[in-house]
């Protein structure tokens, strides 16, 4: 049968065929109506205090109290920065150490089901517990001190690092290693030459942000007394020292933003060699 | 040139391999003696590369079967003794994200316990690497990766790593597809002296006619249309290496 010749008027459709409405039911148009729904359902729940308040001249007076900071308090400040800093580098390091055969262990395409199921289940519980209640956790068993800190980071970021380096081991293509260990490698060797070499920038990307991450939760952890920054903001806020409080503030804003910078700018460097699929780019 | 051993270090009898309902190669009988180099021709999609995975015991052969004779070693089975072989891939295989160098480490990995490669290989073996780098003219950049070299160098730098190995036996898949007719020439040079020092064999899956009649001793042509119709063809009188 020959095919209608384009060029004549005849051939071409003159109406726009139209499209079924059970093709419009798809997972993209679904789950966008149910979030839809899902806020309707949840706007109810921003009813207030029912008081009748003056929301912009309360955050106005809040906010003066800020101004100007007390730059007094600008040694411990800058103390309580180092150790800050400390804590979110030794838990970044111990949790790099400790992910390592975690993820291995997580890693589909290498690990044995039982081993995968259990690390996995493992990591989920471990994302589930927010960093602050890692770090009651870490002060109730070890005193208020920067030592809890760095133990409630290291188990806070194993929970993810796990993750990040289990999906960089999947990535790599295991025919290397296959061959390497048909040409007599033992298992290590066949790791430390087929796979490691491939994952090693994707996991080194995802170490530099999560301590990036750990620098910005160290800040915090100090709030229930894990040391650093986070327990003389938690001091401040309680004597009202607003003016210190800003202070502080403004050094953590300054620091993270610099290590954002720095560290946006050598993970992308890295990333450069890497699939799409690994570049966090927050 | 040496002449080759008696005994033939490949026997494979009546082997046969099938994809689906259709054979590819039937009733496939060789012996190939230390000392030939057997070069694989036909067109492409004619199981070439098929007949080379079950000979180095990649692929189970849907009938017949493969026995390999290395010094020293009690089993003929291609599945045991696969260590021994050097095998150059069509696809390669290189780790992309290892230095050259390494990668050519990478073809004495059997020597060595994972102890001492953790931290590196001896500088002898280093140097000797590097000089095999140097010989197939990728030696500029050793410790660029190899995902950063072009197609021709990464397969110079592959058939570094099987030379590197000193195998007992070549497999090696259209080892010169990406190369120019200079260094093609070279590396099926260095393939056809592996013959020679101390006698071994090498199959070669090749297309180039020149390459065949410079280099093989043997050929041996699959048939697309009719998977019993091979043939062998001698090109060399010196080495009696193979029969069909």
């Amino acid at each position: 049968m020959s095919a209608p010749d384009p060029k004549s008027p005849l051939a071409l459709p003159t109406r726009l065929p139209e499209r079924p409405w059970y093709e419009r039911l798809n997972l993209l148009n679904m789950t966008l109506l149910v979030f839809l729904l899902a806020v309707i359902f949840s706007g109810s729940q921003i009813s207030g205090s029912d008081r009748d308040l003056n929301i912009f001249r309360n955050l106005g007076n809040f906010l003066q109290d800020f101004f100007p900071p007390d730059l007094s308090v600008l040694p411990q400040t800058g103390a309580a920065l180092v150790e800050t800093i400390k804590i979110a580098v030794l838990a970044t390091f111990f949790a790099v150490l400790i992910s390592m055969p975690v993820g291995l262990g997580a890693a589909r395409t290498i690990s044995p089901r039982w081993l995968v199921v259990i690390t996995r289940m493992l990591m989920n519980l471990i994302r589930t517990i927010p960093s602050l209640i890692w770090a009651v956790i870490a002060v109730a068993a070890m005193g208020a001190n920067a030592a809890a800190g760095v133990v409630a980071l290291t188990f806070y970021s194993i929970g993810y690092l796990g993750k990040f380096f289990s999906e960089a081991f999947e990535s790599v293509d295991l025919n290397v290693s296959r061959s390497l260990k048909g040409i007599g490698a033992d298992s290590v060797q066949a790791f430390q030459f087929g796979i490691w070499p491939h994952a090693k920038p994707i996991i080194w990307s995802q170490s530099i942000w999560m301590l990036e991450y750990n620098i910005r939760s160290a800040s915090i952890v100090g709030y229930v007394g894990a040391g650093g920054l986070g327990l003389q903001l938690h001091a401040y806020q309680e004597f009202h020292h607003w003016d210190r409080f800003a202070t502080v503030l403004f050094c953590i804003l300054l620091v993270v933003t610099l290590l954002d910078l720095l560290s946006e700018r050598v993970r992308q460097r890295i990333a450069r060699r890497l699939p799409s699929d690994f570049c966090h780019t927050d | 040139m040496e002449a080759a051993s008696t005994e033939p270090v490949i026997s494979a009898r009546n082997l046969g391999f099938k994809r689906g309902d259709r054979w590819i190669f039937r009733h496939l009988d060789l012996e190939l003696r230390a000392g030939s180099f057997l070069a694989l021709v036909g067109p492409s999609g004619v199981g070439k590369s098929t007949l080379l995975s079950c000979l180095c015991g990649f692929r189970t052969p849907d009938e017949g079967e493969v026995h390999i004779r290395l010094p020293g070693q009690s089993s003929t089975s291609p599945r045991d003794l696969r260590r021994y072989f050097g095998i150059v891939f069509q696809d390669l295989q290189l780790t992309a994200k290892a230095d050259l160098l390494t990668n050519v480490l990478c073809g004495r990995l059997a020597r060595f316990t994972c102890l001492r490669t953790l931290f590196g290989f001896p500088h002898t073996q280093r140097l000797e690497a590097y000089r095999l780098l140097c010989e197939l003219g990728v030696g500029q950049n050793p410790h660029k990766w190899a995902s950063q070299m072009s197609g021709g160098e990464q397969q110079r730098v592959a058939i570094a790593r099987t030379l590197f190995q000193q195998p007992h036996l070549y497999f090696a898949d259209e080892p010169v597809s990406s190369l120019d007719s200079y260094y093609a020439g070279r590396v099926l040079g260095l393939l056809r002296q592996e013959t020679a020092k101390p006698p071994k064999a090498v199959i070669c899956v090749l297309h180039n006619a020149e390459h065949i009649n410079r280099f093989a001793d043997l050929a041996l042509s699959l048939n697309p249309n009719d998977p019993a119709g091979h043939k062998i063809r001698q090109i060399r009188s010196i080495n009696m290496g193979a029969g069909i």
